[in-house]
């Protein structure tokens, strides 16, 4: 074991080396751990803590009340699990996440948990190295119990094709509208629109003056999957169509996507929609230059603090299309490392039933703006003066029931990448079939690669 | 005469490379080479040779040269179109990146109060990170907000798309690593100017040669080795760029910016195929190698 771990990490080392590597994150490297997940074995004694332990916790909370309501979270846990300590290392963004777990566990020291997109769950799951949730210390008796509160868009997210549950949620989001309430008004736009053929027209009158109506983020590798990718995948599903079928197979040259495509060229061309990279849409509604932003619910304090009181923001959910207003979940699961002793595992347990209780929900939501995953958390004290100040989120919360989520499989994350490849081939000028036909030829044969 | 060659080349110095001191005095930069370079050099191409698992090598499945073959197919973006684009980018940094330092250090070789400050100027861009540069620099392209698209419409002339372009993109990134490189390149042009011999160029003067003249006939072929030595290293840091691609354009739009390197840093970082992004990085490898070697056979020696 230990001489293949030697050899996967200089492997990886070795084409870190050799090619240019100022990319984000650690080294990167190869080896593991192949631990194969434990079987469930109930017990009078299982889950319970017998003595000190450490869990260690690589997460993305790396900034403004992410980063102090995570800090809260572990400080509370703590406190009333003493035998517990969680060290928490935070990441910058996903893309540095990503390579730092799979770093970790190439060099046989991976966390004990890690936050993880349904894609990485799957190739971490079919590489061996996380365990599915029942197989933790104590997880056996009162993981259904847990899982039956989520919302059931939620449940459903956090099994992989085999049906087992390999996730754990914590924070979930969907999208919605930020408006600049003035700009609307002066717009003579007396109510934020309820379809997208009636959104477009407003964002097309709203636009002028240096105003534009919307600006979006297509996504590229640098930055994986965005805002405005997301809302292609909105659209098209509005359409009667979703871009994957539910084993995967991408659809991306289906009428439903190209008119989604289609759509949005549309809107570039009448000089209502821009594209930007890193927030753009919530830069331009700050500086008064853009009428809405579409982002996740989770974005709601990054907004604000965009808009800095300069006008008021009214928010609302996605127009509806021919086939509803189908809006996506975003937000990652928590995934367990199999290399994490039996006591790690059970104070892992422990960690993730804290995270997506109601009281921590509850907290969590209020702090970060990301809908609880159970509607138990609506009703704690910490939650009401929160849903009185953003009747919003009490409006569109039922969403995580039946939000769409990008089926698990590896391979989606290329296809997304494909997905924004062609967004962004398509609004600077190539046809919407050519990019399409492009994006879905990728990801076929990312799929047919497995 | 015995005494005089003795003096020049002390016999017992002359294999001192072969000696075991010479061994001694070498090991170090020997094992710090292999351990850094030369053995993962050959790892790579071991992992290039496999459908290589990461997070588990057990489960890697051997491919022979199937990841070599996979390059020639249409995946997106293709090895081709990186390979294209590498060679756009490293082509108009070696032509434009020649030619302006040559030009800015033929201008600044006076000397003088002013001329240090500019000669300072010029070189301050490659003394910042190049990943803070960027950083700074997509605000400058920022299509809506930037100082690049204000300076355009003050001045009554079309905006652009700058790195949100697929046309553009490219030009956007050249324009900021001609920027950021100039400072390096003029700074050794200024040094291969200091060292020719200014005889010539006096005698062609006095034979009634032009500025013009003078520089194609007299200056220019003196600094060949020098031209050589910049076209060079330019070669070589343009075809492993790899921050300003990441920063700015993130390989996009429509992979317009995608370069080899990041290619290798897409597959290997973001899609985990690690055994194809081996695969790219041999490539890479050999290209640059390649260069090397020509420029070995090709470059005078620098006088």
């Amino acid at each position: 074991m230990r001489s293949r771990q030697l050899a996967a990490t200089a492997a990886a080392a070795a084409v870190t080396l050799l090619t240019v590597s100022a990319c984000a994150g650690g080294g990167s490297s190869s080896s593991s751990t192949t631990t194969t997940a434990p079987a469930a074995s109930p017990s009078a004694n299982a889950g319970a803590i017998t003595g000190p332990v450490t869990i260690s916790f690589d997460e993305v909370y790396d900034s403004g009340t992410l980063k102090t309501a995570m800090q809260s979270a572990v400080k509370n846990f703590e406190a009333a699990n003493p035998k517990i300590t969680v060290s928490l290392t935070t990441y910058a963004d996903y893309g540095a996440l990503l390579t730092a777990e799979t770093a970790a566990v190439a060099a046989g020291k991976a966390p004990t948990i890690g936050q993880a997109y349904e894609s990485w769950a799957q190739k971490f799951a079919t590489s061996k190295v996380i365990v599915p949730i029942a197989s933790l210390p104590g997880a056996s008796s009162t993981m259904s119990t847990a899982l039956s509160s989520f919302y059931t868009g939620v449940q459903s997210d956090l099994k992989l094709p085999d049906g087992q549950v390999w996730m754990w949620p914590f924070d979930k989001s969907l999208q919605v509208l930020f408006y600049n309430a003035t700009l609307l008004k002066a717009a003579g736009i007396t109510s934020p629109p309820t379809t997208w053929t009636q959104f477009g027209t407003d964002l097309k009158s709203a636009s002028k003056n240096g105003v534009v109506g919307i600006t979006i983020d297509p996504g590229n590798a640098t930055e994986g999957a965005t805002s405005g990718e997301e809302w292609l995948e909105e659209l098209a599903a509005a359409n009667g169509t979703q871009v994957y079928t539910s084993n995967g197979t991408p659809q991306f040259t289906n009428p439903a996507v190209e008119s989604a495509l289609q759509y949005l060229v549309n809107l570039k061309k009448e000089g209502a929609l821009a594209t930007g990279t890193n927030y753009p849409g919530e830069t331009a509604l700050g500086a008064k230059k853009g009428l809405v932003d579409l982002s996740s619910s989770a974005g709601y304090y990054y907004e604000q603090q965009s808009v800095g009181g300069k006008f008021p923001l009214t928010t609302t959910l996605l127009p509806a299309g021919g086939s509803g207003a189908p809006d996506e979940m975003a937000g990652a699961n928590l995934v367990v490392f199999a290399a994490a002793s039996s006591q790690q595992q059970a104070a892992a347990w422990k960690f993730l039933q804290y995270l997506s209780g109601p009281v921590e929900q509850a907290a969590w939501s209020a702090a970060t703006g990301y809908y609880p995953v159970t509607s138990q958390a609506l009703t704690e004290p910490s939650m009401a003066t929160y849903l009185k100040q953003n009747p919003w989120v009490s409006s569109t919360i039922a969403g995580l029931n039946s939000a769409i989520v990008d089926p698990p499989y590896a391979w989606v994350t290329q296809c997304g990448i494909d997905l924004s490849t062609a967004m962004s081939a398509a609004l600077s000028g190539t046809s919407v079939s050519s990019a399409l036909n492009s994006a879905q030829s990728a990801c076929s044969s990312a799929q047919s690669n497995g | 005469m015995k005494r005089g060659r003795r003096g020049l080349r002390p016999a017992g110095n002359r294999d001192f490379r072969r000696t075991k001191k010479g061994w001694l005095y070498s090991a170090p930069a020997i094992l710090i080479f292999s351990a850094f370079i030369i053995g993962p050099t050959i790892y790579t191409f071991y992992v290039s040779l496999w459908n290589w698992n990461v997070l588990n090598p057990s489960l890697s499945v051997f491919r022979g040269l199937g990841n070599y073959k996979e390059l020639f197919k249409a995946t997106d973006p293709s090895f081709v179109q990186s390979l294209e684009n590498s060679l756009y980018f490293t082509g108009a940094m070696i032509v434009a990146g020649t030619a302006i330092s040559l030009c800015l250090a033929l201008l600044l070789q006076r000397g003088g109060g002013l001329m240090g400050a500019s000669r300072l100027a010029i070189y301050l861009p490659n003394a910042t990170p190049l990943i803070a540069t960027s950083i700074i620099w997509s605000w400058i392209y920022n299509p809506q907000f930037g100082v690049a698209n204000w300076v355009l419409h003050s001045l009554h002339l079309p905006t652009s798309p700058w790195v949100e372009g697929q046309a553009t993109a490219m030009p956007a990134v050249i324009m900021f690593s001609l920027w950021h490189e100039l400072g390096f390149l003029t700074i050794i042009f200024l040094g291969g100017l200091t060292v020719i011999n200014d005889e010539y160029g006096e005698a062609a003067r006095v034979d009634g040669a032009g500025p013009w003249q003078e520089f194609w006939r007299i200056t220019w072929p003196q600094l060949r080795p020098v031209t050589y030595f910049v076209i060079i290293i330019t070669t070589i840091t343009s075809l492993q760029s790899f921050t300003q691609f990441y920063q700015l354009s993130g390989g996009g739009p429509n992979n317009a910016t995608t370069t080899l390197s990041y290619l290798i840093f897409e597959e290997s970082q973001v899609l985990q195929n690690t055994g194809y992004a081996a695969a790219v990085a041999i490539v890479l490898f050999l290209i640059t190698v390649f260069i090397t070697l020509v420029r070995r056979r090709t470059t005078p020696a620098i006088r």
